[in-house]
């Protein structure tokens, strides 16, 4: 059977597909920040007491404290996406979601029970003991997520591999025949573990500079974590790069030569991401890293089109023009932003009072 | 015909989306009416400089926040996946008709995220006039949130000139958008009553756990007028056919209509009785006991508002099977295994004919039915049929059965389907 015969036609787009790139791209450089925060700092939160023992709980309780916001702002910033990437790719997403239904559907679940074990450790006093297992539970929890989320984009991404329904169709595949799955999945933890390290480097960093004096340790384990774990995700990288298909790094093809720009792009600001991190400037190291993170945001843009170029352009989606709702959101988008922004301001602005 | 279908058997029938999405609007409502509660009952607290009243807003907040951030939330995004999952068509023409109206809603679902964090954790921090702002920020981001999902939802229902015009504002504030906006928000603060008793219901102090057991009973009955006033606006607003088919034609919606009855007497009874000075125990009791008459009451609802729907998902424009109605005519001529994009078995031997029936049950009959399960069972509704009255259905489906889709294939189709009934589920 032919996978082009496969893939379900399209619905019409109301407006031109490149406004609901550019918002793809933007929020999921928004949810991936969040996203790397919350995994990562939860990471390093169960893993640090297993070396470091009961000296790394007063970093613990500072995690502990986040944890519930950065859960609630990733599973916020991971809807526009999702949204986004429904109305561009709908056709390959739907049909990859379906032939790995029961897994897709059990995040909800799973997320549920991450989310109040998370509150759970939030809310106990001794982060230790018990604490130590609802963290770890939330964790792994959130890396089976993390899984199935990979798997997902694998499967949407080869509709070769759609074939499968036919011997399975209750919901029950996985895509292990890709090469890339594994690597992908690695290189995208690092990357959260990195980033989560120097999340909380950047965190005390700002408790310092407002008067507090009890983060320098924390700031050096921060900056320790992610240079190590960003060394090693060069290693995972380049396992990642080699079992990709060759068209989608192949300089000869536009998207090749845009992909290793972007990569090439992304190794240059990592660089003096780390060696700022390294000599103690964390600012100079987080807007580095922002920019590693935006480029292979978008280096992972052009991938998922050179996979889906034998079967699709964005330019091929029926298109039929009613831009008044484009308005009204962009109109409610710049209202928001100024809502949470005051919000934000009266808090910081605010003295605590008990 | 277009995606692959999810061979859901024993949940299928409607039963996943029907428990998902009871669970989430009844938690989603309470984030609305909720909201509400919190910002007004604290305005009271603080006018009338009654601290025992402010830690209850404190401690309901808590609760709120628990409640509504993660199940409320999550259970959300939960509904989007089930609706992709066992509908994919449908779902795509809703995201993409919609965009904009769900990235408007997403904006506001950020907005009540970022407020109702503040608002929890700076009672002591703020200033009572910002603290109070922020309360009503978080309710004006919720009401809105409302006031866009019940665009996206009644249209469903209520298409109106969109069928014809394909414009987002005609599908937008379609036949039934404000009878139905009132009904949710006056619902919404019912909810809010509702729960207001569960953790009143919990306070030491039996002064103020009396005071506001009774301040509770308010928000649940004084709306609750105005809320049968919105029932009677939206049961108007119906186009006369879907009424006909909720109230006359579809004797499974029997019960939820009787359920939706009782319900609304339990509650305004419940509502008198939670007022009354009782021992804290059987006011927890009685306070979870609402608790669930609240949620069957907005089940029955729910399953009414999806039954009037029948036999299309988007009314008037797409059945429940997502075949178009459009498409119908060139389906039945050219047949259901031709047109349809994921089919194994498109020529149809002796070798296949079990293969091909079940294929075909797939497309036709599982968006509706389940296999075994607890709604809409096939195996049941086949055996309490002889094969003389399943002809029969077949033969009236969409004409005197009008909650059914006409069959879409051709006749040879409507005999291998037969037959795989026959043969597989009368077992």
């Amino acid at each position: 059977m032919d996978a082009v015969s496969l893939i379900p036609a399209p619905d019409a787009i109301p407006v031109h597909w490149f406004w609901l790139h550019l918002l793809l791209t933007l929020t999921t450089f928004l949810h991936f920040i969040a996203m790397n925060i919350m995994l990562g700092t939860g990471f390093i939160a169960f893993t640090s007491p297993f070396w470091r023992g009961n000296n790394v709980m007063p970093l613990n309780a500072h995690i502990a404290k986040t944890l519930p916001y950065t859960i609630a702002f990733t599973i916020n910033l991971g809807v526009a996406p999702l949204l986004f990437l429904q109305v561009l790719y709908g056709q390959f997403l739907y049909t990859s979601s379906i032939l790995m239904a029961v897994y897709w559907l059990s995040i909800v679940g799973l997320l549920i029970i991450t989310y109040y074990a998370a509150y759970i450790y939030r809310l106990m006093d001794n982060r230790g003991g018990m604490a130590h297992l609802y963290i770890g539970a939330a964790v792994l929890l959130l890396l089976g997520i993390s899984f199935l989320f990979s798997n997902n984009v694998s499967i949407m991404q080869m509709p070769e591999s759609w074939i499968k329904y036919f011997s399975d169709r209750t919901g029950w595949l996985l895509n292990f025949s890709d090469a890339a799955l594994i690597p992908r999945y690695l290189h995208f933890i690092a990357s959260a573990v990195a980033i989560g390290g120097l999340a909380i480097a950047l965190y005390f960093e700002i408790r310092k500079r407002r008067g507090a004096t009890d983060g320098e340790e924390w700031i050096k384990l921060g900056c320790k974590w992610f240079t190590v774990t960003t060394i090693i995700n060069f290693g995972i990288g380049f396992w990642f790069l080699g079992a990709l298909p060759e068209s989608a790094y192949n300089p000869s093809t536009p998207g090749g030569k845009i992909f290793f720009i972007l990569v090439v792009g992304s190794v240059a600001t990592i660089i003096p991401s780390v060696a700022s991190a390294q000599t103690g400037r964390i600012f100079a190291a987080t807007f580095w890293a922002l920019a590693t993170v935006l480029l292979m945001t978008l280096a992972r843009d052009i991938l998922r089109l050179t996979y889906l170029k034998p079967f699709f352009n964005l330019s091929d989606l029926p298109y039929v023009p009613q831009y008044s709702s484009f308005i009204v959101f962009l109109a409610a988008f710049v209202f928001g932003i100024y809502l949470v922004g005051w919000m934000l301001k009266t808090v910081w602005n605010s003295k605590e009072v008990a | 015909m277009n995606y692959p279908v999810w061979q859901l058997e024993f949940l299928g029938g409607g039963f996943l989306i029907a428990v998902i999405a009871i669970i989430h609007v009844y938690i989603a409502q309470f984030a609305v009416g909720g909201g509400l509660f919190l910002v007004l009952t604290e305005h009271l607290a603080r006018r009338r400089n009654d601290q025992g009243m402010l830690d209850f807003v404190r401690r309901h907040t808590k609760f709120f926040l628990l409640l509504t951030m993660v199940a409320g939330a999550l259970t959300g995004v939960g509904i989007w996946f089930t609706i992709s999952l066992l509908n994919p068509a449908a779902t795509s023409v809703l995201i993409h008709t919609f965009v904009f109206a769900w990235g408007t809603e997403w904006t506001f679902f950020v907005i009540e995220i970022v407020s109702l964090f503040i608002y929890y954790y700076t009672f002591d921090r703020l200033s009572k006039r910002d603290h109070l702002i922020i309360g009503w920020i978080y309710f004006g981001a919720a009401w809105m949130s409302l006031f866009v999902i019940n665009g996206i939802i009644d249209f469903m229902l209520t298409p109106g000139a969109w069928i014809e015009n394909n414009s987002f504002w005609s599908g937008f504030f379609n036949p039934t958008f404000w009878p139905a906006l009132f009904f949710r928000t006056f619902f919404s603060i019912i909810i809010a009553g509702l729960f207001g008793f569960m953790t009143a219901s919990f306070l030491r102090d039996k002064k103020l756990r009396t005071t506001m057991l009774r301040y509770c009973a308010k928000w649940l009955l004084v709306p609750f007028i105005l809320f049968l006033g919105a029932s009677w606006w939206y049961r108007a607003a119906l186009p006369p056919h879907i009424e006909v088919i909720i109230f006359q034609k579809m004797p499974q919606l029997r019960p939820f209509i009787t359920l939706f009855m009782v319900c609304s007497s339990l509650l305004i009874l419940g509502g008198l009785v939670m007022a009354i000075r009782m021992p804290s125990g059987l006011s927890r009791s009685m306070a979870a006991v609402m608790l669930v008459i609240g949620l069957m009451y907005f089940g029955a609802f729910e399953f009414l508002r999806e039954g009037g729907r029948r036999p299309y998902i988007i009314y008037d424009y797409m059945y429940s099977n997502a075949i178009l109605k459009k498409d119908m005519d060139l389906v039945a001529e050219t047949g259901v295994l031709t047109q349809a994009k994921w089919i194994e078995h498109r020529r149809v031997t002796p070798y296949n004919v079990q293969a091909a029936g079940k294929e075909l049950f797939n497309l036709l009959c599982l968006s509706c039915h389940s296999v075994g399960g607890p709604l809409n069972d096939i195996r049941q509704q086949i055996r309490m049929s002889s094969p003389e009255e399943l002809n029969l259905i077949f033969a009236t489906m969409g004409r005197e059965r009008p909650y059914m889709p006409p069959f879409a294939g051709n006749e040879f189709e409507k005999q291998v389907l037969i037959n795989f009934l026959n043969t597989s589920m009368r077992k």
